[in-house]
């Protein structure tokens, strides 16, 4: 077999590993993405519920004030 | 928001229309749109920023996104997202940032789906279904993570349910009656249907919708939303019109008035139906005169959903799975009529008023928002 050949056949044994290496990095950096885009989520929620139950209590005391 | 042409207010009966063609999405108080939150864009792109495509929508005034670049979440809509929250947080940028640049945030568990077991009760399976939902959260962030698109097939609107149990993350109202949908579809001797909620305070309208049950004689529901008793409902009332009844009086407490309710009809248990939901079979604008008239429609279309004598005027015969063969849908049936009663308003020309709310309004235009 000319070594070109045996070249070209070991190239393409080594593109589909470099691929599936490629992929999957690719998929576990998506993961870690998502990850840390809930864990943002889930702390931005916080404290914007906290904000949205302060305005409500203070609206109510108001509207309890100006009822007296 | 702009309001309401309608003169309803003013009017001396209630005004029952049973020909509303769906067109409002609500999500949470949303105004009409057909989607929630988000109107597709006519490019189709996944997620067009572009104003003039209504991607963003009004909550009460206030606006929300939606998200539609599916997740992990484009860094357009990410950016979008933040720079919302910084402008309503009286913290603005630094609140942001804050959480942004953090090296370490607390991982909030993914949560399990729940499961059913046979030796739940119904009210058990409602109550698990209600507090997963809870744990979930309700989504205060201005953006919704889930696109639903009412007119969807049932079948794809599943595959949303799906998703969002995927992705675990906080929902508002209108993907919590899907979720609640997707979650109860194991349980045939439940009943599901939308009802929904056209409210007023302060000048502007607010949409909101929950997911009713029906179950051996009783009616509750299930659903999200900022505030704990416009959500679930125990499956304790004895008639439709005392749970409808029941939300009015919770509004109350809110300073909102009641201006429409709208209710679906019983979503097939099926996943894999193609026919969409029917969001608003039965309208009913509310006047104070006709509250009686008001509680005998509601039984009336309680009633005939219960004989399963409603078609939804979108019904098709499902379709079965396609495995490899073509099958020739079946013919269409002609779409009914919608429960439409027409009163004939023979009260004077009403002067447009201003909502006596306006004046509830604190100094910085605090909107309670459902």
């Amino acid at each position: 077999m000319e070594p070109a050949c045996r070249k070209d056949r070991q190239k393409q044994k080594e593109t589909p590993n470099r691929g599936d290496n490629g992929k999957a990095k690719q998929k576990s950096a998506q993961q870690e993405l998502k990850q840390r885009q809930r864990a943002e989520i889930y702390a931005l929620n916080k404290v914007m519920t906290e904000l949205e139950q302060q305005q409500f209590e203070a609206f109510c005391k108001q509207m309890q004030s100006q009822g007296e | 928001m702009t309001g309401s042409n309608s003169n309803s207010t003013c009017t001396a009966a209630a005004k029952v229309n049973k020909h509303a063609r769906s067109k409002s999405t609500n999500n949470c108080s949303s105004p009409s749109s057909d989607s929630t939150g988000a109107e597709s864009a006519p490019s189709g792109s996944a997620n067009n920023a572009s104003r003039s495509s209504g991607e963003e929508e009004k909550d009460g005034g206030v606006l929300f996104y939606v998200n539609k670049s599916g997740f992990p979440i484009d860094s357009q809509t990410w950016e979008r997202m933040w720079t919302h929250v910084a402008k309503i947080h009286p913290e603005g940028k630094e609140m942001a940032d804050r959480i942004r640049i953090a090296a370490y945030l607390p991982k909030p568990p993914v949560l399990s789906v729940p499961n059913f077991r046979p030796s739940m009760s119904v009210l058990d399976w409602l109550l698990v279904i209600q507090n997963y939902m809870k744990m979930l959260q309700y989504n205060h962030t201005g953006t919704q993570f889930f696109e639903i698109r009412k007119t969807r097939p049932l079948s794809g609107l599943m595959e949303t349910a799906r998703e969002m149990i995927r992705e675990s993350l906080p929902i508002k109202c209108l993907e919590a009656v899907i979720l609640g949908i997707y979650l109860t579809n194991g349980l045939t001797s439940v009943e599901r249907f939308p009802i929904s909620f056209k409210t007023q305070f302060s000048g502007n309208y607010f949409h909101h919708v929950v997911l009713g049950v029906y179950c051996n004689g009783r009616y509750g529901s299930l659903g999200m939303s900022r505030r704990p008793d416009l959500m679930d409902k125990p499956l304790a009332f004895r008639t439709l019109s005392e749970l409808i009844f029941e939300f009015e009086d919770s509004y109350r407490k809110y300073l909102h008035t009641v201006k429409k309710v709208k209710i679906g009809l019983y979503v097939p248990h099926d996943p894999h139906v193609f026919q969409p939901i029917e969001w608003k079979y039965l309208v009913l604008t509310s006047s104070r005169v006709a509250h009686e008239e008001m509680r005998k429609e509601m039984e009336k279309h309680a009633r005939d959903m219960r004989m399963k004598i409603l078609k939804s005027s979108t019904a098709q015969s499902p379709i079965k799975e396609r495995r490899g063969k073509s099958l020739s849908p079946r013919r269409r049936q002609a779409s009914p009529q919608r429960r439409q009663v027409h009163k004939r308003d023979k009260s004077p020309a009403t002067i447009d008023r201003k909502p006596a709310e306006l004046s509830t309004l604190n100094d910085v235009g605090y909107q309670i928002r459902i």
